[in-house]
């Protein structure tokens, strides 16, 4: 099956592919159950379309036009590239998305792997486990803004805890947040902090679902630890990680809130992502056309990563036909 | 390839609970012995046990020479078709084979031959490029087969491998798990709670109840020799016949309800102590088949004695009748026979309070309502004590 399930492929028990009805009494059924569902689903399509389908249909205009603010709102003159050439032709625009992509790939590998790690231990725990799922939760649980604001204290250069552990072991003080790198690494050790646990949980909820007897056999057939991991679980949990990656890389890509508040994109633009660059440019400068042309470039861009991901994904787990 | 040695081995699970209570179990080479018993009696218990899935609490392991209790089942050199044959689902039919081999890093042409060798055996050549849930449960199971026997295994170990197939496959893998495990010659333990499955399959069976073993024979002497009531209405479809019973004086007649049948001088040559059993009661077992009705042919001058019941109700099964028949005799349900006889594939379980059942040629004249007049034939007769429940043999 070529489809991209949640549930990771485990035995399947036979053919669950829905068997056609019969054609007849059941198509009146349908039209009026059809009817019926129509009617329920009609706000929800009100509320998303104003406030979803409206505003990006019209950044998306926005970022093709010319745009001209007056006292009575925005006007759109005419369809133009310009947008879009001003923005391949900006540095700023060049360095933010080389910094979000590297930003993502490094951030979400490494998450992926932590998190995989602590499901793995997890799920051998048998004893409080509730209580360390509850305690790795709270990071996640937190507000963006929030934890931000924690790390924030954390590496402030005059009091922050950080500095002064640095201190006392001997390494100086160093600015983390005022060089560029060390703020890079800064942001990225905040974000894998925070969204680790979203990860473990995710793989941990796939790791408990693999049936106990896959183990034992691979043992029995004599295989270690580690070769049972590589060879069995892993491949089975692939749907599940993939999961966990596409949620994440989504997220990521759209980095806002740390660099936000902790450094506001700098030291120089440094650490400016793609969505910082867009309210920069779009609420700062007030460059309505081409701050929209960032805004819906990223969104084409992490759509067009995501669809790229899931058909190597789905190539492979069509050949595994579970 | 070695035996399995199962020296007073016990398994008392964390929570305090004692499945298996020293078992005692010597399984040789080449021989296929089946675990049988109720459900929750401590059979799958016992097998990982073997497998090294289990820890063992107390008691030898041996396998060959070696004692294993403290060996890794990796290390154990040991097969397992698991009960919902635990197939890699992400391999194909191929891989899940030959993954064993693989592991042990054979060369890629000698696994593939392995490969093929086992799967034409088990008549999987055209699914090897399959994944396991694009097969049927029947050929699942034979792909399961196919892991154990290409690593050439000193033990095969089966837990209800036929459990879930359908009655007519699991008749066919049957005979078809037989004649593979004899063509490779491995000690294998096999287990299952089907007493048809036993009597058929193996070698030797071992009748386990509550985590203790009960008795271990070749199937037709558990069949004709019971050592106790549990064995006895155990194995067997439809179980067998149990009455309360008082044996009279000098124990030469034993009363069955208000009647009497005769035991003559040739029972106490061959079962003496039943003369210690005189004026007590005692529990008597007859099998189904061992009822004969007018018309059966009776050796003419034997000691047959008659026993009477009413005809309740007669089930035509085509070759045979089964006539269930009540006296006023008190019957005694045997624990697990109820069981046995509900998986048997010709569950005679309609049997209630004081009815007893009989298995007779299809005969014109049994007609519910009817009385019948059964002859028995004291040397197929089994008498229990009724305190222990212990078969009187000797
Ligand atoms: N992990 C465990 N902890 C405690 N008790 C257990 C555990 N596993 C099994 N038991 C108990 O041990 C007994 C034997 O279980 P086992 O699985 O060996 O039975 P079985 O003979 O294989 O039954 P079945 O025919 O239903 O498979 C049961 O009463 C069961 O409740
Ligand atoms: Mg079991």
């Amino acid at each position: 099956m070529a489809t991209l399930g949640v549930v990771p492929s485990v035995p399947a028990t036979g053919g669950d592919a829905a068997t056609p009805r019969p054609a007849g009494e059941h198509d009146v059924n349908r039209k009026r159950l059809a009817r019926l569902g129509w009617s329920f689903s009609t706000p929800a399509f009100l509320v998303i379309g104003a406030f979803t389908i409206f505003p990006i249909g019209f950044s998306v205009a926005m970022s093709l036009s010319h745009v001209n603010v007056s006292g009575s709102g925005f006007s759109l003159n005419g369809f133009t590239g310009s947008n879009y050439s001003t923005l391949v032709h900006a540095p700023q625009w060049r360095y933010a998305l080389g910094f979000t992509v590297v930003y993502t790939i490094v951030t979400v590998l490494v998450e992926v792997i932590l998190g995989t790690c602590i499901a793995l231990v997890l799920e051998r725990l048998t004893k409080g486990r509730g209580l360390m799922m509850a305690l790795l939760l709270v990071p996640w649980s937190m507000i963006t803004v929030i934890s931000a604001e924690l790390w924030g204290y954390i590496y402030d250069a005059s009091y922050g805890v950080l500095d002064q552990i640095f201190h006392a072991v001997g390494l100086g003080q160093p600015i983390f947040l005022g060089t560029p790198t060390p703020a890079i690494v800064a942001m990225m050790v905040a974000d894998i902090w925070k969204t680790t646990p979203f990860v473990a949980i995710i793989v941990l909820a796939g790791l408990v679902m693999l049936p106990e007897e896959l183990y034992e056999a691979s043992e029995m057939d004599g295989a270690s630890g580690w070769t049972t991991f590589w060879r069995v679980t892993f491949p089975l949990l692939r749907p599940t990680i993939a999961l966990a990656v596409l949620f994440r890389v989504l997220q990521a890509f759209g980095l806002f809130d740390l660099p936000f508040v902790l450094t506001q994109g700098g030291p120089g633009y440094s650490t400016t992502s793609l969505a910082v660059l867009g309210y920069q440019v779009m609420f700062q400068d007030l460059n309505f056309g081409p701050g929209a042309a960032v805004a819906t470039s990223t969104a084409v861009l992490v759509l067009i990563g995501c669809l790229l991901f899931l058909k190597v994904f789905r190539a492979q787990v069509g050949e595994e036909g579970s | 390839m070695a035996p399995i040695t199962i020296d007073k081995v016990t398994k008392v699970y964390p929570n305090g609970f004692e499945a298996v209570h020293e078992l005692e179990l010597e399984v040789a080479d080449g021989e296929f012995m089946v675990l049988v018993g109720p459900s929750g009696c401590g059979k799958t218990t016992a097998l990982r046990m073997v497998a090294g899935l289990e820890d063992i609490s107390g008691g030898t392991l041996r396998i060959g020479e070696r004692v294993v209790n403290d060996v890794s089942s990796k290390d154990r050199d040991i097969a397992m078709v698991f009960q919902n044959y635990a197939l890699y689902p992400h391999m194909t039919v191929a891989e899940n084979i030959g993954f064993a081999l693989k592991l042990r890093k054979l060369p890629k042409a000698e696994i593939k031959k392995k490969v093929e060798d086992a799967a034409s055996i088990l008549g999987l050549t055209e699914w090897l490029d399959r994944k396991p849930g694009q097969l049927s449960g029947g050929q699942r199971q034979r792909v399961a087969m196919g892991r154990a026997i290409v690593r050439e295994p000193s033990v095969f170990l089966m837990d209800e491998p036929l459990s879930n197939l359908d009655a007519k496959l699991r008749v066919q893998m049957r005979a078809e798990v037989a004649r593979i495990q004899r063509r490779l010659g491995v000690a294998t333990l096999y287990v299952t709670h089907d007493q048809v499955e036993a009597m058929t399959m193996g070698d030797r069976v071992a009748v386990m109840r509550a985590g203790v073993l009960q008795q271990c024979d070749n199937p037709q002497v558990l069949y004709d020799h019971p050592s106790n009531l549990f064995v006895a209405g155990f194995m067997g479809s439809p179980a067998m016949n149990l009455f309360e019973a008082s044996l009279g004086e000098s124990a030469s007649s034993a009363l069955v309800g208000s009647q009497r049948v005769a035991l003559p001088e040739s029972l106490h040559t061959t079962r003496p102590a039943l003369r210690s059993y005189a004026n007590r009661p005692v529990i008597l077992g007859i099998r189904p088949e061992d009822l004969l009705v007018e018309g059966d042919s009776i050796p003419t001058g034997s000691d047959y004695s008659p026993l009477e019941g009413d005809i309740e109700l007669v089930e035509a099964l085509g070759s045979e009748l089964l006539v269930h028949f009540t006296t006023d005799a008190h019957r005694v349900e045997a624990e697990g026979a109820r069981e046995a006889d509900a998986e048997g594939l010709n569950a005679g379980s309609l049997t209630q309070g004081g009815e007893g059942v009989a298995r007779v040629e299809p005969r014109a004249q049994l007609l519910a309502g009817r009385r019948v007049r059964f002859m028995l034939n004291p040397a197929r007769l089994h008498f229990f004590d009724a305190t222990n429940g212990k078969a009187i043999t000797s």
